[in-house]
């Protein structure tokens, strides 16, 4: 008999919230359900009622969910103190057993307002009738009670001062299990006191949950093919899985001492034999010598702000003689030379996204996961974009947004559901799937509508784009 | 780092090298043995991956002959405990890979691989 149990939720990245819980219930094979009302599982919402089997699955979850804050049992909840105690009257067989001579603790808490002590202390008289006869600890209680009441979240809107905090809405009761212990990992991963990171890393709290949405556990493998400063290698061998990395910029990797800035992190966070190897390589020309490596990939792809994302070839076309003259340079270097650099060209990120699904499908084991974030336009994005990048096979399971205003980045969840061998992506320029116009990706040329601010094109300049591409086509 | 489970899963991607373009020759090595935490179920699960012949006589040469010529189908604790340290434990930090076919030639510096490739080796 399922029984319920009480989510207090850290009211941050909340679109990632629902995602995260589904992710860690399928690594422990935990069955759950969800409040059927719309409005009881808004992500937005501090609190949420979750059913599960028992007190176990609970604190497994609070373990692992970087954005659980506490879990309880349930007892109670009501949009009035009468509902509120109607309620806890029923739940009586589930806190009987603590009132006879259980020492315990009494909290009254609120989220977006404060409640002050000598209504706290009335909100604690109210529940005499539950008759706790065991001591008051404030230290060291047998078992804590809280009572919270959520108000209106009034962050959104711009306030007058006299308007005050936002409508009283839900009052909850419950009995604490555990304190969410994952959530701590926040500051140890904290980019800032790392021994080596640069200006990509990705900040603590994502990179963890990335990590969550890879499954990562002891005995699997992920690999990070943007690996970067390894953001996310270090959450994901912390959570025991093996990784490994690659990027066409060892010099990411590598930092400026002799031992690799990311081996010099991974060892601070203890998790150094854990990074299995890294490798200098473009991922559309890789060296991996078979398919269904991987459990999960993992990557946070350059996408043209900070640094753009670059694959072998060149910009231009070379002359005839040009290319003699590089040839023989590339074959016979002379002596006082710096080791040779291959000519690299910009990977535009609607082509880069839909490659890694294709990679992804040849790489993952059947069930695998492929975890990356996607910058977008808001204005721009329709569903379709993420569709649009998809291969049979392969299926979007999460899409969250972080969102920054005019524009935010989706991390994007797709897992492997064929076990069909494919071969290795060919990474030919995309060709357009449609006779007809499509919607563009809100992603595709990113970087240039970054720095243009996002304006929206003018009539006359989307005139000429199609006039330009129809002539290209002819 | 440059482990053998990862030098097991390399092989030449040069423009039309396709065929015995692995495994990469090791040269000049420098090596360190680097203790890594022993998970059975990892190893069993990843056996199906390797290329036996390639990882057996590879870890001959650089050194290590705890492993039998022919991959065994009952998987005892010490076979796997060799097993492990193989794959995990030996690690090439200074050197090269040199492919046996098309001879190019993969350096290997503080244990991270340069595994780019020439304009003239891409497609």
């Amino acid at each position: 008999m399922p029984s319920r149990y009480l989510f207090h939720f850290a009211q941050v990245h909340t679109d990632f919230r629902l995602p995260e819980l589904q992710s860690i219930a399928e690594l422990h094979s935990i069955a759950y359900t969800l409040p059927e009302n719309q409005d009881d599982r808004d992500p937005r919402r501090p609190f949420m009622v979750v059913e599960l089997e028992g007190e176990e699955q609970a604190r497994l979850l609070a373990r692992r969910c970087i954005l659980i804050k506490a879990v309880y049992e349930f007892y109670a909840q009501g949009s009035t103190y009468e509902e509120l105690h109607a309620a806890n009257k029923l739940s009586e067989p589930l806190w009987t057993r603590y009132a006879e001579d259980t020492s315990f603790r009494f909290l009254v808490s609120s989220s977006h307002h404060k409640i002050p002590q000598s209504r706290q202390r009335e909100v604690m008289e109210s529940f005499s009738y539950m008759d706790f006869k065991g001591k008051i600890d404030m230290k060291n209680p047998e078992i804590i009670l809280l009572c919270f009441e959520e108000y209106e979240e009034r962050h959104d809107k711009t306030l007058a001062k006299y308007e005050g905090d936002g409508d009283f809405r839900q009052v909850f009761f419950g009995r604490l299990i555990e304190e969410g212990s994952a959530r701590p990992l926040v500051g140890k991963f904290d980019v800032k006191k790392r021994v080596y990171y640069g200006n990509t890393s990705m900040e603590s709290e994502i990179s963890l949950l990335m990590a969550n949405q890879t499954l990562a556990s002891p005995g699997k493998l992920v690999y990070d093919p943007f690996m970067g400063t390894g953001s996310m290698a270090y959450p994901t061998a912390h959570f025991g899985a093996l990784v490994y990395g690659s990027d066409i910029d060892g010099r990411q990797m590598r930092g400026k001492q002799k031992k690799p800035g990311i081996i010099r992190a991974a060892t601070q966070y203890g998790t150094a034999s854990q990074i299995i190897d890294l490798a200098t390589f473009d991922v559309t020309h890789n060296p991996w010598r078979c398919g269904e490596l991987f459990d999960a990939i993992v990557t946070d792809p350059p996408y043209g702000v900070r640094a753009g994302a670059k694959r072998l070839g060149r910009k231009r076309e070379l002359s005839e003689r040009q290319r003699e003259l590089c040839l023989q340079h590339s074959i016979s270097p002379r002596p006082d030379d710096q080791p040779y650099i291959p000519p690299t060209k910009p990977y535009e990120l609607s082509h880069l996204a839909v490659d890694l699904v294709l990679l992804a499908r040849y790489l993952l084991k059947p069930g695998g996961r492929l975890v990356f974030f996607l910058p977008t336009v808001t204005d721009e994005y329709e569903e379709v974009d993420i569709y649009s990048m998809l291969c049979d096979g392969m299926e979007v399971i999460a899409n969250s947004l972080q969102d920054f205003g005019s524009w935010g980045r989706r991390l994007v969840t797709i897992k492997k559901t064929t076990s069909k061998k494919y071969d290795p992506p060919t990474f030919e320029p995309v060709q357009p799937k449609y006779e007809e116009p499509v919607h563009v990706p809100a992603h595709k040329d990113f970087r240039e509508k970054y720095f243009q601010g996002f304006k929206p094109k003018s009539s006359e300049e989307v005139q000429n784009a199609v006039n330009t591409e129809a002539e290209g086509s002819q | 780092m440059v482990r053998l489970i990862t030098h097991n899963l390399l092989a030449c991607h040069a423009k039309d090298c396709n065929t015995n373009n692995f495994p990469l020759q090791f040269k000049d090595v420098q090596l360190e043995i680097r203790e890594a935490d022993f998970n059975p179920e990892f190893l069993k699960g990843f056996m199906p991956k390797i290329e036996w012949k390639a990882l057996v006589e590879t870890a001959i040469q650089l050194g290590d002959t705890s492993l039998p010529l022919e991959q065994p189908e009952m998987l005892d604790e010490e076979f796997l405990k060799n097993l492990h340290h193989v794959l995990l434990e030996i690690h090439v930090e200074e050197g090269s890979m040199t492919c046996p076919n098309c001879k190019h030639v993969y350096p290997i510096s503080n244990g991270i691989p340069n595994m780019l490739l020439a304009e003239h080796e891409i497609g």
